[in-house]
């Protein structure tokens, strides 16, 4: 009897017990799943950062990847069929400009973006800040947007302005939040999540394509919104002139390094907000003495820490491909990289909320001569990623091109 | 899997002995039980030294013998100037535990440095990886910053570690990161709120045209006054360092931020008087133990 129990109750609740407990180490031996997408991976490119912002839901994969970017260059993503009512992302991402509308855009004056028309807003309602880089979004931890409102600490979800429900599926966390809000904000696409998700669960294309990407067909917000996040984390940046030299692959003019050497020293003072990293931002947030008066409804980093510290502060953006992305500053301001380096010579000014950084606030910037000027500005020059603004990895699919917007 | 492999082994062992299995299955049961227990232990898990402890560094920042109030002017330091700070941080590297026969422990060889950050809480805490030996230990001492051999540029690819670039044409290859960022306000002379950069790193030798010739190393040692302690086999002592801020402009070297301006990093001069001053700068604020294992 005392065999019996031994090797019919205890010996197998041990092995259940066993395997029960090996689980955490042994996870994937026990999928039975045979779905199995090719894992995507950010390359590993000396110097760059290697805590990558990949949430757990949502690994990259090849085949999210390529959905992805069919869904970024896809205006019916807005809900709309017409070819003159369509926005995608990529209608104010364009990949020519870094990413960014920039000044030439054909239907953005400046670099103003707004969203599609609706009877409150015949020609659009403004977009309330200019844009902001989304390339090496993948290597950002700090939040999203000119103040971080999408971070992952944010546990507020769902819009009531937008009809948006406070579901899951619907936070503020990551980039795959900035989907749903890019989709019904009224001064982007104007649509709603079902309008949206019907339009493309109605192109034919998109089934094969969700199944290679999340092994069904079934097309849902939350795969769209996963997909586009996991193509704009791909849209890496590794390869300007600056990164070159860095790797000992290209030199610098002396000119440009000249500009290299004022941008990296206290004499032009860009590097403590701009250069921490090879990223070319700190991803922190500053007042960088740009005004006197501040108004509180803008939408700045002291509306979301009440710090008065953080009054008139925005985040430092990345200044790859800065060549490209015109206008500059969170309200577009400044329209050249002449009048940026002109600001923070000799146009700085005070106030109280002032972040300490600027210590050249009360000489009213740091006083370049043209002749550093130009150098800082050949430097700046050198942020151009030309491989990654030309790379078909990232461009619009060919059967897109009529339906993308632009 | 080691323990689905045991088992395995355990059953088909039991089996080919099935003619003695009332003789032996008692005993290889209990056998696969023990491995069951070893075989799925988790491999980070930290082998305990019986005979040791473990340590904790905090690190707290103090003005004047209190705890420091970030954005309020209302300090005034040794030269006169009254002065508010709005972000401290450092970096801490080789601590290293000191015997009364002249032996020394360093700490964390692999890591060797610790970031401290005012703005981000949990790096006011370094957790010693390395098991400590039960005994005395008569002092503690520290690097301020970080050595220059170990100070490589671009080691650091992730912040908020990679934030602290010191650049390389300011410090060459062994001036990898700032010591320190110290930032905020003093009154100046015509009682306007002006910012101060109170940073340190590797300075700069200058020939009469101000071209770079050479680097100084700037970092510096400190052996902790009243730093000596015990640890107990199986105890957790936590130890806090303090760094007083005020000392960084009074002693040897009353440092002026009138005379010398709100940046230092390409002023040696300015910097040599902090890293003077700096040598009294730290203090212990306690010794605790945390629990017993």
């Amino acid at each position: 009897m005392k065999r019996f129990i031994s090797f019919t109750i205890v010996f197998p609740a041990l092995i259940v017990l066993a395997i029960w407990s090996c689980v955490s180490d042994n996870e994937e031996n026990f999928q039975t799943d045979t779905f199995s997408p090719t894992p995507y991976t950010i390359p590993e490119t000396a110097y760059f950062p290697r805590n990558l912002n990949i949430p757990a839901d949502n690994p990259m994969t090849v085949e999210g990847v390529e959905l992805g970017r069919y869904l970024f260059y896809d205006g019916r993503l807005s809900g709309n069929t017409s070819k003159d009512m369509l926005m995608s992302c990529a209608t104010c991402h364009i990949q020519e400009n870094g990413f960014e509308a920039g000044l030439d855009h054909p239907k953005f004056t400046d670099g103003k973006t707004f969203g599609l028309p609706s009877e409150e807003f015949p020609e659009g309602l403004p977009t309330t800040n200019y844009m902001l880089p989304i390339v090496n979004a993948v290597y950002n931890h700090n939040g999203y947007l000119w103040n971080g409102f999408v971070h992952e600490s944010n546990d507020y979800q769902g819009s009531d302005e937008q009809n948006v429900p406070a579901v899951r599926d619907f936070h503020f966390k990551n980039i795959e939040s900035l989907v749903w809000m890019s989709i019904t904000s009224p001064h982007e696409m104007n649509s709603t999540i079902e309008r949206s998700v019907a339009a493309i669960d109605a192109i034919p294309m998109y089934k094969e394509k969700f199944k290679a990407a999340f092994g069904t067909e079934e097309i849902t917000y939350d795969r769209i919104s996963k997909a586009i996040a996991q193509y704009v984390r791909s849209i890496v940046s590794h390869n300007s002139k600056f990164h070159k030299y860095l790797r000992q692959e290209a030199e610098l003019t002396v000119q440009e390094k000249r500009g290299h050497d004022l941008f990296f020293s206290e004499d032009a003072d860009c590097f403590h907000c701009h250069g921490g990293s090879i990223l070319m931002t700190t991803n922190e947030y500053f007042n960088n003495a740009k005004d006197r008066v501040f108004n509180m409804e803008d939408h700045d980093r002291h509306a979301i820490t009440g710090d008065p510290m953080d009054i008139g502060a925005y985040r430092a953006p990345s200044l790859i491909n800065i060549e490209l992305t015109a206008p500059y500053m969170h309200d577009g301001r400044f329209k050249s990289l002449d009048e940026i380096i002109d600001f923070y010579s000799e146009g700085l000014v005070y106030s109280d909320f002032v972040h300490p950084l600027m210590k050249n606030v009360r000489q009213q910037g740091v006083q370049l001569d043209e002749e550093d000027k130009a150098a800082l500005k050949a430097f700046l020059l050198t942020l151009t990623d030309h491989e990654l603004i030309k790379s078909p990895q990232y461009a619009c699919p060919d059967e897109l091109k009529e339906w993308s917007g632009q | 899997m080691n323990f689905i492999m045991s088992n395995m082994c355990f059953y088909f062992i039991v089996n080919i002995k099935n003619r003695s299995m009332i003789k032996y299955h008692d005993l290889l049961f209990l056998l696969g039980l023990m491995f069951m227990i070893t075989s799925c232990k988790n491999h980070d898990d930290h082998e305990s030294d019986f005979d040791s402890g473990k340590l904790i560094f905090t690190f707290e920042h103090f003005a004047d013998g209190q705890e420091l109030v970030f954005d309020d002017m209302k300090y005034t330091n040794a030269a006169g100037n009254q002065y508010e700070v709005t972000e401290i941080q450092w970096f801490i590297s080789d601590i290293t535990l000191n015997k009364r026969n002249g032996d020394k422990l360093l700490l964390d060889e692999e890591k060797f440095a610790h970031y401290v950050d005012t703005n981000i809480p949990e790096t006011n805490k370094w957790i010693i990886e390395d098991d400590i030996p039960a005994g005395e230990y008569t002092s503690i001492s520290m690097t301020f910053g970080i050595k220059g051999e170990k100070n490589k540029p671009l080691m650091y690819t992730d912040p908020p570690e990679s934030n602290m670039l010191w650049p390389v044409n300011l410090g060459g290859e062994q001036g990898g990161y700032h010591y320190m960022k110290l930032n905020g306000f003093w009154k100046n002379k015509d009682a306007q709120r002006e910012p101060f950069n109170f940073h340190l790193g590797v300075g700069q030798e200058r020939d009469v045209e101000n071209n770079i010739t050479g680097f100084i190393q700037n970092w510096f040692e400190v052996e902790l006054p009243a730093s000596s302690f015990s640890i107990e086999p199986n105890e957790t002592k936590s130890i806090a360092i303090r760094m007083n801020v005020e000392k960084w402009w009074d002693t040897p070297n009353i440092y002026n931020h009138d005379e010398i301006g709100g940046k230092i990093m390409q002023n040696q001069q300015a910097m040599k008087m902090g890293v003077e001053n700096g040598k009294s700068v730290f203090s212990i604020g306690s010794i605790g133990s945390v629990f017993e294992k």
